[in-house]
């Protein structure tokens, strides 16, 4: 592409109308929680952008992050995010390997200095020197530190690489950390999730081309556009949680009205991203309405927090309360907790067999 | 259990999934209905932001209904705008091209803002016609 043109140039030469243009703006401002009037001018600004580099290193990772946001492009709206960036190396992606790899990593790095957007996948090991996960013999902590001072921002993608994710969870082997444990001096944007949402990061991309600056993030790091909601707020079934409908296990009559999960251990309440409202596997649905709780991927030390199926009344540390949902829940505390119980021996009345949620309690 | 057939099924109907947040929706689109009289400004109401249930939103489209105005719009996937049984209530729902919805908004505006061509479109277009009729002339 060249270097002058623009988004929307660039676009029109593919054969993309405005009008289309204008649809996908209209659906990136629905998605970063922007006015849906914001979209006139947001098309405006995206528009006029030029495609900055983006160099994307994968880490210690399970590459989800890179199939979440791969798996669900082609050739929809997502898939736009590659119009709007050149990804000059992304390992899984390129078709080059070995010494051609490495020197198209360098290559945009020196190119782009000061200028390109890196995004990490993946945990950082710092275990015997970082030697648990090195890529053409050299360790994650090492790739980093080379590729982090000439970028203009970073993007940790993922819970691992936002929070130290799986690889982090006791005992943690490999001395896993974030990516804001190793890097202090440059802006960072924490897209947590296991795996993250792919529009997400679409999002995050579009805000800084509209804007020339990154969105405003929450104490953790996070674009507050995205997870500035608990999935409780914006959950279709809060309103049986307001009402105090509870399903009491996963077959009785209020897990088949749709009632609330609270009980059944939704981490809706502390878990802050928008799967309630933008959803999973091409808009379908998200976990709790396939009828199971939120497990609360996208917080610092969720595989930690105490079990899936216990309610969050119980202590469920480093999972913490806020705002409202606490004072319901300190309240509530000494209630669940016996509901639990009653609920564990009420399940081992009503079923032969022992069932997950009787294990956890 | 001794067969599949044995586990019950029961079908809910749509009342008990009713949670009364769509009312709220259609008194903020009446809201803007008197604003866009008042001052001509169009109003949108994005509808995936909010948490309504499958039947909440079943029970808006039912209020709203249906008027006279169906537009199908082919651009990157196709998009459904028409206006409801309310002058001025327009409800749109873009699709990408494998028919995926990805944005579905309440618009409440005189003619919904992605049909008006941009005057650069028309420019071009006006060339474009002119250099045909030249080229057959």
């Amino acid at each position: 592409m060249d270097e002058e043109e623009t988004l929307l140039e660039h676009m029109q030469r593919e054969g993309m109308s405005r009008r289309t243009f204008l649809k996908y703006c209209a659906s990136l401002a629905s998605l970063m929680a922007l006015p849906p009037t914001a979209a006139a001018a947001m098309a405006e600004a995206l528009g006029k952008a030029k495609r900055p580099s983006v160099i994307w290193l994968p880490f210690q990772e399970c590459t989800g992050c890179t199939e979440s946001v791969t798996r669900s492009h082609t050739p929809s709206i997502e898939g736009m995010i590659f119009n709007m960036i050149s990804l000059d190396y992304h390992e899984t992606l390129m078709a080059a390997a070995g010494h051609q790899a490495e020197a198209a990593l360098h290559n945009a790095m020196k190119d782009n200095y000061g200028k390109y957007v890196l995004i990490v996948d993946g945990s950082v090991a710092t275990g015997l020197d970082g030697a648990y996960s090195c890529i053409a013999g050299r360790s994650n902590l090492d790739l980093l530190k080379e590729a982090a001072p000439g970028a203009a921002a970073i993007v940790a993608l993922g819970t691992c690489a936002s929070f130290g994710g799986i690889p982090k969870a006791k005992p943690n082997p490999t001395g896993a950390v974030a990516v804001s444990d190793i890097i202090k001096d440059k802006p960072i944007v924490n897209i947590s999730g296991c795996p993250p949402i792919p529009v997400v990061i679409t999002g995050v991309l579009a805000h800084y081309l509209t804007f020339g600056t990154l969105p405003e993030l929450d104490a953790l790091g996070r674009p507050k556009a995205f997870y500035g909601e608990t999935i409780h707020d914006r959950c279709y079934r809060r309103p049986f949680y307001d009402q105090g409908k509870f399903a009491k296990t996963f077959d009785d009559e209020g897990a088949r009205k749709g009632w609330c999960l609270f009980e059944l251990g939704c981490k809706g309440p502390v878990t802050y991203n928008a799967c309630a409202t933008t959803k999973w596997n091409d808009s379908t649905s998200f976990p709790i309405e396939s009828g199971h709780g939120c497990i609360g991927c996208s917080e610092p030390d969720f595989w930690d927090a105490g079990g899936f199926y216990k309610a969050l009344s119980t202590p469920a540390n480093p999972l913490k309360y806020v705002g409202a949902a606490a004072a319901i829940g300190v309240a509530a505390g000494a209630a669940v907790s016996v509901a639990n119980r009653a609920s564990k021996n009420a399940a081992k009345a009503a079923h032969e067999k022992t069932e997950l949620p009787d294990l956890e309690k | 259990m001794q067969s599949i057939n044995e586990i019950p099924v029961h079908v809910l109907s749509p009342d008990e999934m009713l949670t009364g947040q769509a009312e709220a929706v259609l008194s903020e689109i009446s809201d803007l209905l008197g604003r866009l009289l008042a001052t001509g400004e169009a109003g949108s109401i994005d509808l995936r932001s909010l948490p309504l249930s499958p039947a909440d939103r079943d029970w808006l489209d039912e209020k709203l209904g249906r008027g006279e105005v169906e537009i199908a719009l082919e651009a990157g996937g196709r998009s459904d705008l028409h206006e409801t049984a309310y002058a001025g209530v327009w409800k749109v729902t873009h699709r990408d091209t494998e028919e995926r919805v990805v944005a579905e908004f309440i618009e409440v505006a005189y003619v919904p803002a992605i049909l008006r061509p941009a005057s650069a479109d028309i420019e071009q277009a006006h060339e474009r016609l002119q250099a045909s009729l030249k080229q057959n002339s």
